[in-house]
C-alpha cells in the first residue's frame, strides 16, 4: 500500500481537484473519496445513484472492486467520477 | 536664433545607430537579446511610430501626471472612502495592487531590455520612456495603497504579494517572468506591449477607472487614469516592428509570438478582470458584464489591429470567444471557495438580484454555476460553514497556473488537458496552454507548480495550514467572504418572506 496521487474530475463539479488515494482503494474507494471534495460542497448529492470511476476520455467505467494498483492509472492522471 | 520645429530634428535626434568598430555588431546587440532573427540593421532603422514625444516634453507631462494623481490623493485622504465603500470594492483594490505593482517594476526591466538591445534606434528611444513609465507606475502602485495598511493588512500584500508563492501571484510572475524578464527585445515588444498592453490593459484600465469613479473612488480612478496614458504611449512599441518582421519574412514568428502573448494575458484577464466586474464591483455600479467589456473593448479593437499591422487572428480565436462565457466565473467560483489563500476578501457576488444579472448577461448561468452555487448557499444557510471551505487544492495548469475548470452542472464540461514530456506529466487547462507549452516545452519544462511542489514535499505540513504557511498568508491577512455572508441572510429572510 502506498499513497497514489490522481486527479478528480467529479460529474457536475467545476474544477479538477487533488485526490490522494490508496493503491490498496478500490474503484468504489475511490469514487466515496472523490465525492468527499465535491458531494455536498458544491455538487448535490443523487440518492439511488452509484459513484462510478472512468479514465477521462474513455466511455466505460472501471470494475467497481478493481484496486488502483491493478489498474494502469498513473499518478495524477484524471479520473472522471460519474453517476450511474 | 529661432528653435527648429520638432518635426524638424526629431528625426535626425533619434538616429542613434552607428558603425562599432571596437567590437561585432552580434557583441554589440547579442542576438538573444536583442531578438534580432537575423533581420539586417537597415531594416530596422525603418522603425517609425506615431507619438514621436521628445524627452523635454516627457518630463513635463510626467510632472504634470504626477502632481495632478499626487494632489487628488492628498486633498481626498480625509473623504472616508476607505470607510465608506463597499467591500467588494476594497476587494479590487487589494487584488489589483498586490498582482500589478510589483509587476509594474519587472517591466521596467523589460522596458529597460528595449531600450538597451533593441536594434531599432525608434524603439530604444520609446522603450527609455516606457522605462521610467514602469518605474513610475510601480512606485505609485505601492505608494496609494500604503495609506491604508495600517487599518487593513492585507492592503499591505500590495508590496509582499510578489515575494511570496501564493499561488495567484506564483500565476502572475509565471506569466510576466515568461514575457517581460525572459526573452529578447522584439519578443518583448510583441508579446508585452503589442499583445498584453494594447490588446487588453490599455482597455482595461481605461474601464478599471470608470469603474472606480463610478464607485465614488477617486483617488484609484485618477491613478489608473494616469498610469493608462503611460500605457498607451508605450504600448506602440511593439506594433510597428510587426512590419518590419512582416516586410522581412518573419510574419510566423511575429504570429507566434502574439498568440503566446493574447493567450497568456486572457488567462489572467479571466482571473483577475472577470471577477472583479461581474462579481466584485456592486450591482448597482455595473455597467457592462465582462463579456461585453471583453467584446465591445478587446475583441473588437484587437481584430482590427491584428488585420490591419498584417496578422491573422490567432488559431484559438474561436475557442478564446467561447471561453467569455464561462472561464471567468470558474476562477471566482475558485476564488470563492479556496478563499483562505488570498491576500483579498472575494465578494460572492451571487445574490438573488445579483444572479438574475448573472442570468441575464450569461444565459444559463443558474442551471450551471447556478448548480454549484445553490450547494454552498444551502450549506451556509443550514449553518454548515465547514462544507463552504475545501479540504484538498485544486488541480492547476502547469502554463497558466490556474485552476484547471469549466463549465459545471448537467452541460459539465470540464476535462484535463494532459501531456507526456520527457517522462513527466503536465496538466493544462485548455488546448491553448497545452500549445503555449508545446512551443518551447524547454523554456517551461522546469517549473513546478504548486500542486507539483505540494506533491514534492515543498510544502509542510501538507494541509492548510502548511499551505498558508507556504504562500506566507498571516493571521489577518487570509482571505474571507467580503460581505461576511451577509448576503447568506438576505436570501434568507427573502425565503422566509416568500413561505410566509
Amino acid at each position: 500500500m502506498a499513497l497514489f496521487p490522481l486527479t478528480s474530475n467529479f460529474q457536475g463539479d467545476f474544477v479538477l481537484q487533488l485526490l490522494p488515494v490508496d493503491t490498496d482503494n478500490t474503484m468504489d474507494e475511490v469514487a466515496a473519496a472523490a465525492a468527499h471534495h465535491s458531494v455536498g460542497r458544491r455538487v448535490a448529492a443523487r440518492p439511488g445513484h452509484v459513484m462510478r470511476v472512468r479514465r477521462q476520455g474513455t466511455e466505460e467505467a472501471f470494475p467497481r472492486t478493481l484496486k488502483v494498483s491493478e489498474s494502469d492509472l498513473k499518478p495524477m492522471e484524471c479520473i472522471e467520477v460519474i453517476w450511474e | 536664433m529661432a528653435n527648429l520645429g520638432r518635426l524638424d530634428w526629431y528625426d535626425l535626434a533619434r538616429t542613434t545607430n552607428w558603425t562599432p568598430t571596437y567590437v561585432q555588431e552580434d557583441e554589440l546587440f547579442p542576438p538573444q537579446m536583442s531578438g534580432s532573427m537575423g533581420i539586417p540593421m537597415p531594416a530596422w532603422e525603418s522603425y517609425d511610430e506615431p507619438y514621436k514625444q521628445t524627452y523635454p516634453e516627457y518630463v513635463r507631462i510626467q510632472r504634470e501626471k504626477d502632481a495632478g494623481a499626487y494632489s487628488v490623493k492628498a486633498a481626498l485622504e480625509r473623504s472616508k472612502m476607505f470607510e465608506n465603500a463597499d467591500p467588494g470594492w476594497l476587494s479590487v483594490l487589494k487584488a489589483h495592487f498586490g498582482a500589478i505593482a510589483r509587476a509594474e517594476y519587472s517591466a521596467s526591466t523589460a522596458e529597460a531590455r528595449m531600450a538597451r538591445f533593441g536594434k531599432a534606434p525608434g524603439m530604444r528611444n520609446m522603450a527609455t520612456m516606457g522605462m521610467l513609465d514602469e518605474i513610475r507606475h510601480g512606485q505609485i502602485q505601492l505608494f496609494f495603497p500604503h495609506e491604508h495598511c495600517a487599518k487593513d493588512r492585507q492592503f499591505d500584500w500590495a508590496h509582499k504579494a510578489y515575494d511570496t508563492n501564493e499561488w495567484a501571484i506564483l500565476a502572475s510572475r509565471h506569466m510576466f517572468d515568461d514575457m517581460m524578464t525572459t526573452r529578447g527585445a522584439v519578443d518583448v515588444a510583441l508579446m508585452l506591449t503589442f499583445a498584453f498592453e494594447t490588446g487588453f490593459t490599455n482597455m482595461q484600465f481605461l474601464g478599471l477607472a470608470a469603474d472606480a469613479a463610478e464607485a465614488g473612488d477617486w483617488t484609484f480612478s485618477n491613478l489608473i487614469s494616469s498610469v493608462q496614458t503611460d500605457e498607451s504611449r508605450h504600448a506602440q512599441i511593439g506594433g510597428p516592428l510587426v512590419a518590419i518582421l512582416i516586410e522581412n519574412g518573419k510574419k510566423a514568428e511575429a504570429q507566434k509570438m502574439v498568440d503566446i502573448g493574447i493567450w497568456r494575458a486572457w488567462k489572467l484577464f479571466s482571473v483577475l478582470t472577470g471577477p472583479m466586474m461581474d462579481y466584485y464591483t456592486p450591482l448597482e455600479h455595473r455597467k457592462q458584464s465582462f463579456k461585453e467589456f471583453m467584446l465591445e473593448w478587446i475583441v473588437v479593437q484587437f481584430e482590427r489591429s491584428l488585420i490591419d499591422l498584417g496578422l491573422d487572428k490567432p488559431w484559438f480565436w474561436d475557442q478564446f470567444l467561447e471561453e467569455l462565457d464561462y472561464q471567468h466565473h470558474g476562477m471566482h467560483l475558485g476564488v470563492w471557495f479556496w478563499r483562505p489563500t488570498v491576500w483579498w476578501n472575494p465578494a460572492a457576488g451571487v445574490s438573488a438580484e445579483e444572479r438574475a444579472w448573472l442570468e441575464e448577461k450569461y444565459p444559463g448561468w443558474n442551471a450551471t454555476w447556478g448548480t454549484n452555487w445553490d450547494v454552498i448557499t444551502d450549506n451556509l444557510l443550514a449553518g454548515k460553514k465547514e462544507l463552504s471551505y475545501p479540504e484538498t487544492l485544486p488541480v492547476v495548469c502547469n502554463m497558466c497556473q490556474l485552476p484547471i475548470n469549466a463549465t459545471p452542472g448537467p452541460a459539465w464540461k470540464v476535462r484535463d488537458f494532459p501531456l507526456e514530456y520527457k517522462g513527466r506529466s503536465y496538466h493544462f487547462c485548455s488546448e491553448g496552454c497545452q500549445w503555449c507549452f508545446k512551443q518551447e516545452p524547454e523554456r517551461y519544462a522546469g517549473h513546478l507548480s504548486l500542486i507539483d511542489r505540494f506533491l514534492a514535499g515543498m510544502v509542510q505540513p501538507m494541509n492548510l495550514a502548511g499551505g498558508l504557511k507556504y504562500m506566507s498568508l498571516e493571521p489577518g491577512e487570509i482571505g474571507d467572504d467580503a460581505h461576511n455572508y451577509a448576503w447568506v441572510e438576505k436570501i434568507r429572510t427573502d425565503r422566509q418572506k416568500d413561505a410566509a
